[in-house]
């Protein structure tokens, strides 16, 4: 390492000479703080240079093509909200027709996902075509103005699912989409979060390497959709999992074959308390308020049961352990 | 580029043209890096920066490390052995877990230093520098040579003894062996200093012709004389002070024969005593008013010396009669034959000042052949009588002047207010030198401002994981005999360890936190360091203001500042 102070730094050089591979680049117009954007930039960097993407449309679409710019590093291609599965279909049947191994990306919202395009989607993972979907899920229609998906948590506030006499928020459970994709009997289906980079990366490659369809779903917080400080995205995500709200799984075809234990799980209150979406559970005076919360307690619960989640001894791979630093950033490997 | 493609709005775009926009433009806060103490280097009495030097160890460079640590504390391998160290007590990690074993890694630093035989890193003074003297080889004499050199002045100890080292060879070998004080003050003498023995103030010459002769002179004569005792004016005849003992114990090995004995004080130097006469057979009482130190609820009575020596003391077998006092000597002629103590209490009068008061009623006798006071010791004034004005210390201002002399300063433990350890003559020793170099060149000294400190709340410490504290190697009781030393120093393994633990506080550790979870790409990683210091540089064409990179940086080294 070069000790010597340098306060001529050209940030150009610099910007040039990233030790990394930056499949989006900056300029992007992403809120402060989006989980999304950051979700993409490490899926295309641990993903790499020889890929194309299919992209839904959804805010990534959106904030990273404000015409006649593009943020994009890698060839990527829209078409529209409901067809990324077939978009990618067809590159791939293109490119193995020219004999080439470019691997297919397809990127999609939760929208574009759990509801839109699913049909599309299925018929993708039907059909065996070597692609990586990767869902970035925000828990909401959020670049047309926050309206409830079958992804959205249950009890949240959506301007589609206002609380109100009728009810606390969205009536209606979050979709079970792993095991959903799951069933089509793909080789690798897999939860992550922005909170745990490291995962993210290693999940990508694991499922890059692998001939056949692929699906990765990852959890990312939305400072505008949520209602939390920009800021706080990534403890937002952290708590997602560490509650159990969010569990971090690995399926093959449809057998749980791998999952981050949690460590110490944490009431689902302090994650629900940083975000506006959950704020009408919190006045005192409404009974249904309590029963919500307790609702969403045991929502938690379950998923430690059924995914067998809670870890029993101190694990370099928990919710814990997965994002410890060392000095000089080893971990981020 | 191919400029022919020709395509309708809106459905072609060119990779990476984001760039040209500014997404700066939006930001109304900005991250920026900023140092702050870590609250280990804030609590040092001698001013180490721990932080930095572990940082340095950390990172596999462990001579550099040394270097920086000597640069503050040229006696780490022997502070690292008895220093109460406070930063422990200040340190960040303690909140989560265990802080860090920092006085390990100091004397695992000294005592590498002194296997490799490694030089103390500084440029000769040019040959007209000024000229400084330095009275007293202690901790603080040495500090202030140490730093007067550093500072690119001359400087000669004088001592009346035949050795450097001082008050550090009358600390028990079993807690800090000579071999140790030797191998690390004669290698600083060798960096330049010059050292007279044999020379004492008020016999070989006076303070006011030490003056006439050096540019300024630092005095360190610690505190050689020992504080009057007696109950309600008696004494037996063959009264001997603990530190007397404790001296002539180091220099001939031997004791005044004796059975029993009540030792009185609860600093160093009672249990040190109490501890070697234990060790010699002796039945040994240390009696005192003050409270047994409870580290987890300190008190304002609390006994002086560190809870660690007094835990020691007490398995080695010595007997701690807190909360008492002596009412009465029981003598036959003029020899002790026991004690009638009391119970009493320091406790505080209306204006909350602590006094002393005893219970009636609470009387009893203890037997024994002999009184030992060890209640403190006061400054020797030979030579330097102009001076100390027959108070016990000499005052100083915050930067070790003698009120109404322009070129006298002193430290250490002759100077009023001092807490008596070693550390403190250092940073005393260290500050001085600055003052006298500053002095020299004309200039103010400036008021010293407390340094802005990371708190605990300031670290993300997700990014941290639980560990235990690497504890030193203790002799067993049984084992503990003679002159050897009873703690070991850490492993290289127990070291490598105990370094990971450290937060970094308020400095960068080059976790890449930032740099991997800015969404913007704003966050950029440089081979050459930059002007801050890190490896990292905010790029503001992009940022835009979201502050999680401050939010997520472990060590508390980002900072959201206004930026409109
Ligand atoms: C038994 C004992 C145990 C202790 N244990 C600890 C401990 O565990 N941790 C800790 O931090 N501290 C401990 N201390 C205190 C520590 O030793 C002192 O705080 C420290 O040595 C003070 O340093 P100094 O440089 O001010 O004075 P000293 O170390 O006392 O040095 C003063 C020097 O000045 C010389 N001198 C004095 N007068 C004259 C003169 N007129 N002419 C020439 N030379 C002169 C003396 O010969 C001596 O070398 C202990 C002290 C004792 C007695
Ligand atoms: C068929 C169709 N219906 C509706 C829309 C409007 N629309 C564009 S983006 C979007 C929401 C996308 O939501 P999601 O897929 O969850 O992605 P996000 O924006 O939340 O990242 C909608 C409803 C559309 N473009 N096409
Ligand atoms: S954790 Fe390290 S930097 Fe922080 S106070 Fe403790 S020793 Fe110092
Ligand atoms: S994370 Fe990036 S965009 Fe946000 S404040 Fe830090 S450098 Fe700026
Ligand atoms: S996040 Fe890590 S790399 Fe970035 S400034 Fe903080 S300590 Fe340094």
């Amino acid at each position: 390492m070069n000790t010597e102070k340098n306060s001529a730094i050209s940030i150009e050089q610099l910007r040039r000479n990233q030790p990394r591979f930056e499949g989006i680049k900056s300029g992007h117009r992403a809120c402060l703080g989006c989980g999304q954007a950051l979700a993409a930039r490490l899926v295309t960097e641990a993903a790499g240079p020889d890929v194309v993407v299919a992209n839904a449309t959804g805010c990534l679409e959106i904030f990273t093509t404000p015409w006649p710019e593009s943020a994009w590093h890698i060839p990527w291609m829209h078409s529209v909200f409901e067809n990324a599965g077939a978009i990618a279909s067809g590159m791939e049947a293109a490119l193995k027709a020219q004999g080439k191994s470019t691997k297919v990306l397809a990127f999609g919202g939760d929208g574009g996902t759990f509801d839109i395009g699913f049909q599309a989607i299925s018929g993708m993972l039907e059909r065996g075509h070597n692609v990586l979907y990767v869902c970035f899920d925000n828990e909401a229609y959020m670049n047309t103005g926050i309206q409830r998906s079958s992804s959205t948590p249950h009890a949240a506030m959506t301007t589609t699912s206002p609380p109100g006499s009728e009810r606390m928020g969205k009536r209606h459970l979050k979709k079970d989409i792993l095991t959903i994709v799951a069933a089509h009997h793909i080789p690798y289906a897999a939860t992550t979060s922005i909170a745990y980079p490291s995962d993210i990366r290693k999940k990508v490659r694991r499922a890059m390497d692998i001939e056949g369809p692929t699906f990765i779903h990852i959890h990312c917080p939305c400072p505008l959709g949520w209602g939390h400080d920009g800021a706080n995205s990534i403890k937002v995500a952290r708590l997602a999992v560490q509650t159990g709200l969010f569990p971090v799984i690995e399926l093959e075809r449809t057998e749980l074959i791998g999952s981050m234990p949690i460590r110490h799980p944490k009431p689902v209150v302090e994650y629900l308390k940083m975000q506006q979406r959950f704020r009408h559970l919190f006045t005192t005076k409404d009974a249904r308020a309590r029963e919500e919360l307790e609702h969403i307690q045991a929502l938690a619960d379950h998923n430690i049961k059924h995914f067998n989640l809670q870890g029993d001894t101190m694990d370099a791979l928990d919710s814990d352990g997965a994002d410890t630093v060392r000095r000089g950033g080893m971990r981020w490997a | 580029m191919n400029t022919k493609l020709k395509l309708t709005r809106g459905g072609f775009a060119w990779g990476d043209t984001s760039c040209n926009y500014h997404t700066g433009t939006w930001r109304v806060q900005r991250p920026q890096h900023e140092y702050r103490a870590a609250p280990c280097h804030a609590s040092c009495p001698a001013g180490e920066d721990p932080q930095a030097y572990i940082a340095l160890l950390d990172s596999g460079k462990p001579q550099q490390a040394w270097e920086e640590l000597v640069s503050i504390n040229p006696l780490p391998a022997i502070t690292g052995r008895v220093c109460p160290h406070p930063c422990e007590t200040g340190c960040n990690r303690g909140d989560y877990d265990q802080p860090l074993a920092i006085h390990s890694i100091e004397r695992y630093l000294g005592d590498l230093a002194i296997e490799h035989d490694w030089a103390y890193p500084v440029t000769a003074p040019p040959a007209d520098a000024p000229h400084i003297a330095v009275l007293g080889a202690g901790p603080a004499g040495l500090s202030a040579a140490w730093h007067c050199l550093r500072n690119g002045l001359q400087v000669t100890v004088f001592d009346e003894e035949a050795e450097a080292g001082g008050t550090l060879f009358t600390i028990p070998n079993y807690r800090l062996p000579d071999d140790v004080v030797r191998a690390e003050t004669r290698r600083l003498l060798k960096a330049g200093i010059n050292f007279t023995a044999d020379f004492k103030l008020g016999r070989e010459m006076n303070l006011d012709e030490l003056q006439r002769r050096y540019a300024a002179v630092f005095l360190a004569p610690g505190v050689m004389k020992s504080s009057e005792w007696s109950i309600d004016g008696v004494t037996p005849r063959d009264l001997h002070q603990g530190l007397h003992l404790l001296k002539e114990w180091g220099d001939v090995g031997a004791l005044p024969p004796m059975k029993t004995a009540v030792v009185i004080g609860g600093g160093n130097t009672a249990i040190d005593i109490a501890r070697l006469l234990v060790r010699n057979g002796v039945d040994t009482h240390i009696i005192i008013h003050s409270s047994m130190p409870d580290p987890a609820h300190p008190l304002a009575d609390d006994m002086r010396a560190m809870p660690r020596e007094i835990n020691q003391a007490l398995e080695e077998g010595v007997k701690i009669l807190n909360h008492h006092g002596i009412k009465r000597l029981l003598l036959r002629g003029e020899k002790v034959t026991g004690i009638e103590i009391i119970r009493m209490r320091k406790l505080p009068d209306d204006n909350g000042k602590l006094h002393r008061i005893a219970f009636d009623g609470t009387e009893s006798i203890l037997h024994v052949d002999q009184v030992i006071p060890a209640i403190g010791q006061i400054v020797d004034q030979q030579g330097m009588e102009d001076l100390v004005h027959g108070e016990h210390h000499i005052k100083v201002d915050a930067w070790g002047q003698v009120a109404g002399s322009e070129n006298v300063f002193a430290g250490g433990d002759a100077i009023d207010g001092n807490g008596g350890t070693v550390t403190e003559a250092v940073g005393n020793g260290r500050m001085t030198a600055q003052a006298i170099a500053m002095k020299l060149k004309q200039q103010g000294l400036p008021v010293i401002e407390p340094p802005v400190v990371v708190h605990y709340e300031n670290l993300n410490t997700e990014y941290f994981e639980p560990a235990p504290r690497a504890e030193q190697a203790v002799l067993p009781v049984a084992e503990r005999v003679g002159e050897t030393e009873i703690e070991a120093g850490l492993s290289v393994q127990q070291v490598e360890k105990e370094t990971r633990r450290c937060f970094s506080c308020g400095s960068c550790l080059s976790c890449d936190n930032c740099w991997t979870l800015c969404p913007d790409n704003a966050v950029l990683k440089s081979k050459k360091m930059a002007a801050d210091g890190s490896y990292y540089v905010f790029d503001y064409d992009y940022c835009k203001g979201c502050g999680l990179c401050a939010m997520e940086c472990p060590t508390g080294y980002i900072l959201m500042v206004e930026d409109i």
